[in-house]
């Protein structure tokens, strides 16, 4: 093990160690937001395999995240009685699903195209949702109950917020290393020479347009695991979930994090969301929180474009 | 081939005709959204996500103006003015900082713009739709329906206001520097053209033609604080569609697209009908990725 | 050095000028100066930094060290549209003539300056008219329907809108046919009798020598060699040095 390997695991386990301890020591409310947050940076980290590592600004990932929820949503519901595991690989094959057509065809399109692409497609899917009332429940979407945590038979027990935050804890953790990993294969290396220089490395030989489409899966599949955990977490899945500010406010999370840093997004979903609760409480729940973070979006935007962790960029990624 | 004959005779050639000018009316309103969007692409790579924000700011200064003084005409051109300069302010404070930066920056600044104004609206206004009064109210027969005549209007007037910008475009001064600075920006500096100054011109009679088609648009359904994101989406599609940058491609898309959902609108709900829409994007995109309305590049 | 610059203010002065394109390191300390109303050639090999020279001069890429002025008033860091207000004027070696746009509104670009009076602008047109017949026949055409040679003219004839003092001219020969050639030459003799500068980058080395009272030649990002037009000829040993193939 190098120093940099030491005290890059060391710092990860310290904040695992905190993540871990934290609902025994937090009150209900903060237990809940923490999760939340883990769950919306999970999200944001996905989204980050296309703007930071391959060069493509995502403004659909509502669509992976709420077809996670409506697959989650399906399993919940037509299955008695409701299995988690089920519920994941339903919302998987349901983000997957959007995912491959995403990508077959917004993959042709580079920059602004491929971002307006990803924008309108995740509109399509918002009004299929919305309007489609007889499967989606429309506009009021759909409840549930919440499954238990069951281990393949082993043992069951339900959800509370300490273990659900320990399960969604898990989940985030184990799609960072695995993330970080594929990003430091040979894999994610073409898709980080996409982003430096498309001809070149078209040139070179690699099939481009199949590591796209491969980085928008990867993508799509993790937004579809976050939107799983939200549906989980909350009971119900809405149309909201699939609006595109929903992919906004997922992108606002990567530039404030820093992106190209998979942890940065976490931590930009973070700032975000405890920015808006502090407002929230310091201006009561009617103040228009999104304007002072949309100042501090844009005065990010221009004068720290690497975001939070930006300076802590190649560090984290050696 | 009996169902062929079924289908000709069943079919609502009313409606048919009813849709078409519905879908005209629409779509000159769209094109003069869209003029202003595609001109600031073209000229600046800057992709306004605000400019559905900018359309509602006008309605909502319209609204103010006609309260305070009950003309339509003078809130028409109150808020063309106001937000021509709240576009200008807008483009000196968040974008000029971003020449020469990736323009995917334009598109998260300016959806930070969005959010903003959005947001703003709602906090000042409220969420219930306000109303602006058409400043014509007789119709006249259309088959079976009343049909406004101040919908004609606006189709007239969008029509002369387009038509008065192309004039700008070819003859004044100003519009001669546009047209230079799109074509070659570092020329353009070199033959004197103050560029900086003409971005932010530009940004300002965009975001004046986006708040005009607002307060136009408003007396038909009414001005709320989301009424500016269906029209963003619409027009993205439209600039997209008609060739990113390209004037006259635009307001050919406008017409079509909007025609397509009238017809749509037929047979399915209207909110269903944007689909539409999205298909002929991603069709473009597909085949025609430089748009449908421009000529085939050599 | 065979022959002194003018000993009055130079009309351009460049100091020890280092330019970079991202981290490659272009201009290596040029120095040079123009006279008012003087030709002056700069030649040198592809590559060694001579359009680089005249896009520094013109404001569109910002040396990282030394200075350019302009009159004996420094003008490093003012905007490229501010310069050709105040008398410079570019064409680059690719013409870039606005395509788009006809004849007319590309000429148009340089004469919708403030305080130019519609005298003054009729005889500016007539005057680039005289010169150039064909951009009059053509007025309202395309200027990207132009041929090459006709592209050139409008370049040089847009650019003398602004009326300016010093032409920065980036190889007008390029590629042009022989007639053209000597056009080109007949236009520059003609700017010099009207007092304008000329700091004419060109490959055409006798078309320089016999259109220029002075050359410099670069190599390497740095000016190498300079002397009086006059005091060489296409055989020098110095041309064969930085020049020769």
């Amino acid at each position: 093990m190098t120093r940099h390997q030491k005290i890059y695991w060391a710092g990860f386990c310290v904040v695992m160690a905190l993540l871990i301890i934290a609902p025994l020591v937090l009150p209900e409310f903060w237990r809940r937001f923490l999760t939340e947050i883990l769950i919306w940076g999970l999200l944001a980290m996905s989204s980050d395999i296309l703007i930071g590592y391959t060069g493509m600004v995502s403004f659909g990932h509502s669509a992976f995240f709420g077809l996670g929820m409506y697959g989650a949503a399906a399993a919940l519901l037509i299955v008695s009685p409701p299995n988690l595991w089920l519920a994941i690989i339903f919302g998987l094959a349901g983000a997957g699903t959007v995912a491959l057509f995403v990508a077959y065809f917004s993959t042709r399109l580079r920059d602004i195209y491929f971002a307006i692409t990803t924008l309108i497609f995740s509109q399509i899917f918002y009004v299929i949702i919305f309007t489609w009332t007889a499967m989606t429940g429309g506009e009021n979407g759909l409840t549930f109950r919440r499954p238990a945590l069951s281990f393949f038979g082993l043992f069951s027990t339900p959800f509370d917020t300490a273990t659900l935050h320990w399960f969604v804890l898990a989940v985030v953790a184990a799609s960072y290393l695995i993330l970080r990993r594929i990003m430091q294969s040979p894999f994610g290396m073409v898709l980080q020479s996409i982003r430096e220089n498309e001809p070149r490395t078209r040139a070179i030989g690699y099939p481009v347009e199949r590591y796209k489409i491969v980085a928008v899966m990867l993508s799509g599949l993790f937004a579809g695991l976050a939107g799983v955990l939200y549906a989980i977490q909350n009971r119900f899945a809405a149309p909201d979930f699939v609006y595109f500010l929903v992919s906004g406010e997922t992108v606002i999370f990567n530039v404030m994090g820093g992106i190209g840093t998979l942890l940065g997004p976490i931590v930009g979903a973070g700032f975000f969301l405890l920015l808006r609760e502090l407002l929230g409480r310091l201006f009561g729940e009617q103040f228009p929180y999104l304007i002072p973070l949309g100042f501090i979006f844009i005065a990010m935007i221009i004068f720290l474009p690497q975001g939070l962790l930006g300076f802590a960029r190649r560090w984290l990624n050696r | 081939m009996d169902a062929v004959a079924q289908f000709f005779q069943t079919f609502p050639y009313d409606q048919l005709l009813i849709q078409t000018v519905n879908g005209i009316v629409t779509g000159m309103i769209l094109a003069l959204v869209a003029s202003g969007l595609t001109l600031i692409f073209g000229i600046m790579d800057v992709v306004n996500f605000a400019h559905g924000e900018l359309f509602m700011l006008g309605a909502y200064v319209g609204v103010i103006v006609m309260v305070g003084t009950g003309s339509f005409w003078l809130a028409l051109f109150i808020a063309t003015l106001t937000v021509a300069l709240i576009g200008a302010a807008l483009q000196v404070v968040t974008l000029r900082p971003l020449i020469g930066r990736d323009p995917l920056n334009t598109i998260l600044v300016t959806f930070g713009i969005s959010l903003i104004l959005q947001n703003y609206a709602l906090w000042q206004f409220g969420p219930t739709s306000r109303k602006i009064n058409e400043p014509i109210t007789s119709h006249f027969i259309l088959f079976y329906l009343e049909y406004p005549w101040y919908r004609i209007l606006i189709a007239a007037l969008s029509a002369v206001i387009i038509g008065g910008f192309w004039l700008f475009l070819k003859y004044s001064k100003f519009g001669v520097w546009i047209r230079a600075t799109t074509q070659d920006r570092v020329m353009a500096q070199a033959m004197g053209i103050p560029v900086p100054l003409v971005y932010t011109g530009v940004f300002a009679i965009g975001a004046g033609m986006a708040a005009a088609s607002g307060v136009l648009f408003a007396p038909l359904v009414g001005v709320n604080h989301t009424m500016g994101l269906d029209w963003v989406l619409k027009a993205f599609i439209v600039v997209v569609v008609g060739g990113m940058g390209n004037l006259g491609g635009s307001i050919a898309a406008a017409i079509f697209v909007s025609l397509l959902e009238s017809y749509a609108s037929i047979w399915v709900n209207p909110s269903q009908a944007v689909i539409v829409s999205f298909v002929v994007l991603i069709l473009t995109l597909l085949f025609r990725p430089t748009g449908l309305f421009v000529p085939t590049p050599k | 050095m065979s022959d002194a610059p003018p000993s009055t203010q130079p009309l351009v002065l460049i100091e020890d000028v280092h330019t970079y394109y991202g981290k490659s390191h272009i201009l290596h300390g040029v120095s040079l100066q123009i006279g008012a109303g003087e030709v002056v050639g700069l030649l040198g090999r592809n590559g060694v930094g001579k359009s680089t020279t005249l896009k520094t001069i013109m404001g569109l890429v910002q040396p990282s060290q030394g200075r350019v002025l302009l009159n004996g008033d420094p003008i490093t860091g003012i905007p490229a549209h501010k310069l050709a207000l105040r008398g410079i004027g570019y064409v680059p070696e690719d013409r870039r003539i606005f395509r788009l746009l006809t004849v007319m509104e590309n000429l148009r670009t340089g004469l919708d300056r403030r305080g130019v009076t519609e005298g003054t602008k009729r005889a500016l047109l007539d005057k680039v008219f005289k010169y150039f017949p064909v951009l009059a026949e053509r007025r309202n055409q395309a200027g990207g329907t132009l041929s090459g040679g006709e592209q050139q003219m409008l370049a040089i004839a847009r650019c003398m809108m602004l009326e300016p003092k010093i032409i920065l001219l980036d190889e007008p020969t390029e590629g042009l046919m022989p007639r053209m050639v000597s056009q080109i030459g007949a236009i520059i003799d003609a700017l010099h009798q009207e007092n304008v500068a000329i700091l004419l980058v060109e490959q055409n080395v006798p078309l320089t020598l016999s259109a220029s009272q002075r050359v410099y030649i670069m190599e390497k990002g740095a000016v190498r060699h300079q002397c009086a037009a006059s005091a060489i000829d296409v055989n020098d040993p110095v041309i064969k040095q930085y020049l020769g193939v």
